[in-house]
């Protein structure tokens, strides 16, 4: 060892600078994460060499990329998040707070918010707004499924990822609650299967990060289930806005943390009032196309 | 740049019914202290206290002229701050570089250029330039903690704490660490707890011994170290009126403290011959005290 002692410079950036400067290391972080580059593959796989002929009705692929933008972006968020829980001693005295950190690690969710918009691209590609297999509803209705079901799923999951990161210590949380929402989405979709024009249950069938909107019909065509995809998106939003406060909730105080509670509870009656509407707006009842 | 300062009035720290610290008065000014005390007398806590990583039960703690416990401040006293935690993890598939260039920039050092530059600096400081590159999970624990000590070296900073920074490192590393020490300490405080004494008497200016959460000695090392001449013989057996004895690597027993006989083979006090008398002869740790009810 032959070094010679030189004191380095002192430190002053901004807080701007810095939160950009972490945001883009942990997005680089998060892009090299293997659970993310496999679920970005087998998403834009499964999305791209779609369209074949043999599908019936959208909601028979949608699910493949929410769960592999959406479920996978979650799992590599909340590791990402953990990561550094090890050196949580050295890294909770520096300059940086542990809200602007979340913040950092909040901005990854944009890599997969980009993948999930190209994965939409890339299912109109598969299949123009045009084909049938959107039922009954309008052209712009059905983009907004697609949205629903593909590009907030993939900004949806990544934030929960954080939010679950900051809060929870079992390392396989990410994974239960996948599993939980998986199960969660199918027991509420076989729910509305046995009561397709209960309001009640369609607002049940909403209370998810994912639903979906359509099903094969018996009698040929597409059946659409009643609720509103455009108010579905506002409820998704409100949840991603849920996520964000709940993760950057952790170690705030004073002002900080009385404005996050404040905003949590406006975000969620929001929710809530999306919900509602979502459930009840749109079709009131199911169609067939 | 006015002179660095920390002063503690009266502080005290509990973990529930346990009482770490208690009723601490301190000033430091920049050199190196050393922290000397049993297991548990509240060492690792003064310097979190410190560190801002927790905030005192009690008492007034200010650093550098800010309060910590204003979040804005805390802020300002962290820019200036070097933490090395007595337990520290690695995120895995980190190198040794990304490890610290890491922290650089949570440190704010957001210009690659020379953030990047500082993070060879730093690694360079602890002897590991050439291991950079090298995954933290594959490196020796001596390593390890020289990692972590690269981290805490970041930006010379003004205030310097270090939780027994040479556990695990190799004799050579430790001179070393000792000259970089102080150098930094010639106009930055570095406070450094530490069970080993000649790290102490070879290093810091000023000891302070912390027994059940207080201050138990706080002065010069000389003047601790003076504190056992005369009290310090060699002999053939052990000395059933010293209040400690051991075997030497002579096979000779060194024999500290209690009743001293007449004609014995006296021979210099060292560090730990005068941290043991102070303690009592008692060379068992002792453990927290529990708050009185």
């Amino acid at each position: 060892m032959t070094a010679t002692l030189t004191f380095g410079p002192t430190a002053t950036s901004p807080g701007r600078a810095t939160l950009n400067a972490l945001a883009a290391r942990e997005l680089r972080r998060f892009v090299l994460s293997p659970v993310f580059l496999l679920g970005v593959v087998l998403a834009e796989w499964t999305t791209w060499t779609g369209g074949g002929g043999t599908t019936t009705e959208i909601d028979e692929v949608n699910g493949y990329p929410a769960v592999f933008l959406g479920g996978f972006g979650m799992m590599a968020a909340y590791w990402l998040t953990r990561s550094m829980r090890a050196s949580e001693p050295v890294v909770g005295v520096t300059p940086v707070t542990r809200a602007a950190r979340t913040a950092a690690l909040c901005w990854v969710a944009i890599v997969p918010l980009s993948c999930g918009v190209l994965t939409l691209f890339g299912m109109l590609h598969s299949y123009p707004v045009g084909d049938a297999v959107y039922g009954p509803f309008s052209p712009s209705a059905r983009i907004a499924v697609l949205v629903a079901q593909i590009v907030l799923p993939a900004l949806g999951g990544p934030l929960l990822g954080v939010a679950l990161g900051r809060w929870v210590r079992f390392p396989g949380a990410a994974f239960v609650l996948f599993l939980v929402i998986f199960g969660w989405v199918e027991l509420v979709t076989i729910l509305a299967m046995w009561h397709v024009n209960s309001a009640l249950v369609a607002v049940l069938r909403l209370f998810s990060p994912f639903a979906f909107f359509t099903l094969q019909s018996d009698f040929g065509g597409v059946t659409a289930w009643r609720g509103s995809p455009w108010f579905f998106i506002g409820w998704q939003l409100a949840l991603c806005a849920i996520a964000i406060l709940v993760a950057l909730l952790r170690g705030a105080e004073g002002r900080t943390r009385s404005r996050i509670i404040r905003a949590l509870g406006v975000a969620g009656v929001a929710a809530v009032i999306l919900l509602v509407l979502a459930g009840l707006g749109g079709f009131t009842h199911t169609l067939t196309a | 740049m006015a002179t660095a300062s920390i002063s503690l009035r009266d502080v005290g720290r509990t973990f529930g019914a346990t009482r770490a610290l208690a009723g601490v008065d301190l000033d430091l000014k920049p050199g190196v202290t050393g922290l000397l005390g049993p297991n548990g007398a509240g060492k690792t806590t003064l310097l979190r206290l410190l560190a801002t990583a927790l905030p005192p039960s009690q008492g007034q703690l200010s650093v550098l002229g800010l309060d910590p416990e204003v979040p804005a401040e805390r802020t300002g006293i962290r820019r200036q701050l070097g933490y090395l935690p007595q337990e520290i993890g690695f995120p895995r598939g980190f190198t040794a570089f990304a490890f610290v260039d890491y922290i650089a920039l949570l440190k704010e050092w957001t210009q690659p250029a020379a953030r990047h530059a500082e993070v060879r600096r730093v690694l360079d400081l602890v002897g590991l330039s050439d291991l950079g590159t090298k995954r933290i999970r594959a490196m020796s624990g001596g390593q390890r903690r020289r990692v972590a000590l690269a981290q805490a070296l970041l930006g010379s900073p003004r205030v310097l704490i270090l939780d027994e920074p040479t556990t695990g490192v190799d004799p050579e590393q430790r001179v070393t660490l000792r000259t970089v020490l102080a150098e930094i300490a010639r106009t930055s405080i570095v406070v450094l707890s530490t069970h080993q004494t000649e790290d102490v008497a070879a290093l810091c200016e000023r000891v302070i011994v912390l027994d059940r959460g207080r201050v138990r000695y706080d002065g010069p090392v000389t003047e601790l170290t003076g504190q056992a001449a005369g009290r310090v013989w060699l002999a053939d057996e052990p000395d059933p009126a010293a209040k400690v004895s051991w075997r030497t690597g002579t096979g000779r027993y060194r024999n500290v403290g209690g009743r001293v006989r007449d004609g014995v083979e006296h021979v210099e006090p060292s560090l730990e011959d005068a941290y043991l008398l102070l303690r009592g002869g008692s060379p068992e740790p002792e453990t927290t005290q529990e708050v009185a009810s």
